[in-house]
């Protein structure tokens, strides 16, 4: 995602011909680029303010608690055991998929993926409603590790499939063996997307909050909730989203070492090699196995929980919206937020692919700081500064969340719409040009048709994370509205099992079709990175 | 420089990129129908000057015309789509989401008309049963004839080619090129070819213009340029070359081969010079004991074989004289070769040859001479 990633994307023989182009439609994109990193700034701002107003002594007071020490211990503890986790899980699954000849891998590749889809606070249920010892830290390792381990798999199976096949059988022909080549080579050259997909993880953690509120497990996130919401203790939780931030900060910065050298590089574009796949042999079985435990217990635990609740859960006296209306507005707020980001995401995009220059970069980088901001930290500065400065314009109105959600969710649209933006290279637009089309048609029958699937896919990405998403949403849903998150979460919270079920499921159904089809999108990708060299 | 209405003129072309300068002052004129190569090296600009022909860039300076028209000058700029000059990418840059035919139909109106167009292309490229393929199905050598179709459809005035044969494997490399030779030729149209290829340059154009340093160094035919190249360098960047000393006598020049006839001639006698002599134009026979009368006429230059490559067709030998200071020379010998390194040798130089003026020992200019000894020796 660097500049040198754009460079790989794009071969030019006589690299040293062309040291800069002129650059169309610079200033605009630069000016809405510069708007969107302001925009997405603004929560950081907000709780900045906020500190600053509490008075730095306060802060610093409310930090330095035993307390704070105690929530650091929990939190750092679970991401790192689960980071781990989710790392081995995700590169042998992905290896398993991508790489060997194990039977109905296809299906399995689907499989694998799908309990990405389920929000963490379902899986979270699906266990703790059935199981009582699935609870503290051992439970949150357990729930955690089989919620998230696909964010590992999807970017390390993508990397295993774009990589040069020709290394390994040089590592062979060089005397290393199988174990060797497949640590130093197979693992090696996927490094980068293992690093990344391991920050993605620890991220999640420390924004998670459903998950650990049922699991009665507190980390920083849990508590600042309970500042804000329960206590309306808002220096507190100001002091705490702060250290949180800063754990994001680390946790990110991480990555940074990782990008540039991750990168693989392909031979030639005419010289497409058809992959050839390890036979596993007598260790088919044992990994079927596994691959079925796996599966059996990231998705059909979830979902049998949800079905049993629904099937053997009665009814009780408590009231709420149905999931048609709660549905209704699930769909509203996530697609208008979705739109919305990925909208935003185009200038950005359009910037660090064409224009590869130091402000274009930057402001690419910036925009990805939104990453630190947990969704609860985003809520809250919004929801606060609203309340506090704005005189309460716009507080607990669906316009404050759709923002919330497109800014919190903008990084996921940039990653989609980025790479859509790279299959369209300049030169096809040039040579649409030179024969004889205007801009407008260029745009239409050559530019949008290429980066047409990307944008769809961004929105489902982007789609897909709101509609699930509970804890911003917890903090800024207008008042009389219930999304499919919240009444769930309402009904869960009651102990109302039964009548949260229905929810859980439609929660599920509606977050497994987006994902389906950004599967198939991603799958179709290397075909077209070829047909676009 | 005869402006011909019909051609391509460009004038003064001036680019830079940011403080550093890549055009400075290119002209060039391209008569209507001809097949014209820009020759340079990696850096030399010529990718730059086709992009700007092809308006996807904006010269600093200087004017782009064709038959007559402005293109590019102070004010005005037509932009790349109503120019009417195709362009054909180093690597296709097919439209991945089109089929074969409807990358060649894509600058067409709509219409009966458009598929008689694309059919017609297809069967000229010979793709034809290849039409409804994906870009990506289709071989590299294909895609560069799709390519072309491509832009051959919408009838330009000036096709451009920026080095069309760079991705493409050797083998298929010399096959495709004659392909879109032929292609152009019987469509009659006007194209300029990039690149960086002498061989490539001197195959297929009618007019090769070497571009050196955001310059155009010198546009001749491919043989005058051969033959008769501006300068040294030149001589050296387009086939190979031995340089050596010599002395003018006025419609010859005398050097260690004896008197050699002069091409062009009318220098002043006894200027100091130096001599273009091409590895084809020495003569290689088995030293004899008195090897100072030869059949060309000239008293030949003994020397030892040093290196021999053998290509099949012919061979070049590498040779150093066994006295004087001659520098090691490259010799070109068609047929059989019975020589062997270690073996002595008798040359001589057969045909006219070419010279420039050479500059008085301290004055700025490199020392020819001394840099081709390095160049030849290495083995």
């Amino acid at each position: 995602m660097t500049a040198t990633g754009v460079a790989a994307e794009r071969p030019r023989h006589a690299g040293l011909e062309v040291p800069a182009r002129r650059r169309p439609l610079l200033w605009p994109l630069l000016g809405t680029s510069a708007a969107v990193a302001a925009v997405l700034l603004t929560p950081l701002a907000f709780l900045l303010i906020e500190a600053g107003g509490t008075g730095a002594g306060t802060i610093a007071h409310l930090i330095w608690r035993p307390l704070t020490a105690n929530l650091l211990w929990n939190t750092i503890r679970l991401t790192v055991v689960v980071t781990a986790l989710c790392a081995v899980i995700g590169t042998l699954t992905a290896w398993c998929v991508e790489c060997t000849d194990l039977p109905g891998r296809r299906i399995w590749a689907v499989l694998v993926v799908v309990p990405f889809a389920i929000p963490d606070f379902v899986v979270s249920f699906g266990w703790a409603s059935i199981s009582p010892w699935v609870q503290g830290f051992q439970g949150a390792v357990l729930v955690m590790t089989l919620a998230v381990y696909p964010l590992v798999h999807l970017p390390v199976s993508a990397s295993l499939r774009s990589a040069d096949p020709g290394l390994e059988d040089a590592a062979r022909s060089l005397g290393a063996g199988r174990v060797r080549t497949f640590l130093r080579v197979t693992v090696g050259q996927a490094r980068g997307a293992i690093l990344g997909g391991c920050v993605l993880v620890a991220l999640v953690i420390l924004a998670e909050y459903g998950a650990f509120e049922i699991l009665g497990y507190q980390t920083f996130t849990t508590e600042i909730f309970t500042e804000f919401q329960v206590s309306f203790n808002v220096p507190t939780a100001c002091a705490l989203s702060l250290v949180l931030v800063l754990l994001s900060c680390v946790i990110l910065g991480g990555e940074l070492p990782a990008r540039g050298g991750g990168r693989t590089q392909r031979t030639g574009p005419l010289a497409q090699r058809a992959r050839r796949r390890h036979h596993l042999g007598r260790a088919t079985l044992p990994v079927e196995a596994a691959m079925l435990v796996l599966v059996g217990l990231a998705l059909g635990v979830p979902v049998g929980a949800a079905v049993y609740w629904m099937v053997a859960g009665g009814s009780s006296t408590l009231t709420g919206v149905s999931v048609l209306d709660a549905g209704w507005h699930t769909a509203l707020y996530s697609a208008c937020a979705a739109a919305l980001a990925t909208l935003a995401a185009l200038p950005v995009a359009l910037l660090a692919v064409r224009h590869a220059g130091r402000a274009g970069r930057l402001l690419e980088r910036s925009t990805y700081t939104v990453l630190a901001m947990p969704g609860l930290v985003i809520a809250l500065a919004i929801s606060y500064f609203a309340e506090r400065y704005a005189g309460g314009f716009g507080y607990q109105s669906s316009v404050l969340l759709i923002a919330a959600y497109a800014i919190l969710f903008f990084p996921l649209a940039l990653v989609g719409v980025r790479a859509s933006v790279a299959h369209a290279p300049v030169a096809l637009e040039e040579a649409a040009r030179s024969l004889g089309r205007p801009p407008r048609a260029v745009f239409l029958r050559v530019t949008l048709p290429l980066i047409g699937p990307g944008l769809a896919a961004a929105f489902c990405l982007v789609f897909l994370a709101c509609a699930t998403e509970l804890t911003a949403t917890l903090v800024l849903v207008p008042t009389g509205v219930q999304t499919l998150a919240t009444q769930f979460w309402a009904y869960q919270q009651n102990l109302a099992y039964g009548q949260a079920a229905p929810f859980a499921l439609v929660i599920i159904a509606i977050a497994a079709v987006p994902s389906y089809v950004l599967a198939r999108y991603f799958d179709r990708l290397p075909g077209r990175a070829a047909a676009a060299p | 420089m005869n402006p011909t209405s019909d051609g391509l003129t460009v004038t003064d072309l001036h680019k830079a990129f940011g403080a550093h300068p890549v055009l400075r002052g290119v002209d060039l004129t391209v008569p209507e129908g001809a097949f014209v190569a820009v020759l340079g090296a990696s850096g030399s600009g010529k990718t730059t000057l086709l992009r700007i022909l092809a308006g996807f860039d904006r010269p600093d300076r200087g004017v782009v015309a064709v038959g007559g028209a402005v293109l590019d000058d102070d004010r005005h700029h037509v932009p790349a789509e109503r120019r009417r000059i195709g362009y054909v990418p180093q690597e296709g840059s097919l439209f991945p989401h089109l089929t074969v035919a409807g990358n060649v139909g894509f600058g067409l109106r709509r219409g009966r008309s458009r598929e008689q167009v694309v059919g017609h292309l297809l069967d000229l490229v010979g793709l034809s049963a290849l039409a409804r393929r994906y870009p990506h199905q289709l071989s590299g050598g294909q895609q560069q004839r799709v390519a072309l179709a491509r832009v051959l459809a919408v009838r330009p005035r000036i096709v451009l080619l920026d080095e069309p044969f760079a991705a493409l494997d050797a083998g298929l490399r010399a096959a495709v090129r004659t392909d879109i030779h032929a292609l152009l030729r019987r469509s009659g149209a006007t194209a300029v070819l990039v690149t960086h290829d002498q061989d490539e340059a001197l195959t297929l154009a009618d007019l090769v213009a070497v571009i050196r340093d955001g310059r155009i160094a010198q546009v001749g035919s491919p043989r005058g340029l051969y033959e008769a190249p501006v300068d040294p360098d030149l001589a050296q960047f387009v086939g190979e070359a031995n340089l050596i000393e010599g002395t003018s006598g006025g419609s010859t020049v005398e050097t260690r081969f004896g008197r050699l006839p002069l091409r062009g001639g009318g220098l002043p006698v006894g200027q100091a010079l130096t001599v273009l002599v091409r590895p084809e134009q020495l003569r290689v026979a088995p030293a004899t004991p008195a090897a100072s009368g030869t059949a060309a006429g000239a008293p030949g230059v003994t020397a030892r074989v040093v290196e021999l490559d053998f290509h099949g067709h012919d061979a070049v030998i590498r040779v150093v004289a066994e006295a004087g200071a001659v520098p090691p020379l490259i010799v070109r010998v068609a047929g059989e070769v019975n020589l062997a390194p270690g073996a002595s040798v008798t040359l001589t130089v057969d045909g006219p040859v070419h010279c420039w003026p050479r500059p008085p020992a301290g004055t700025g200019a490199s020392p020819p001479v001394a840099v081709l000894a390095v160049d030849s020796v290495e083995c």
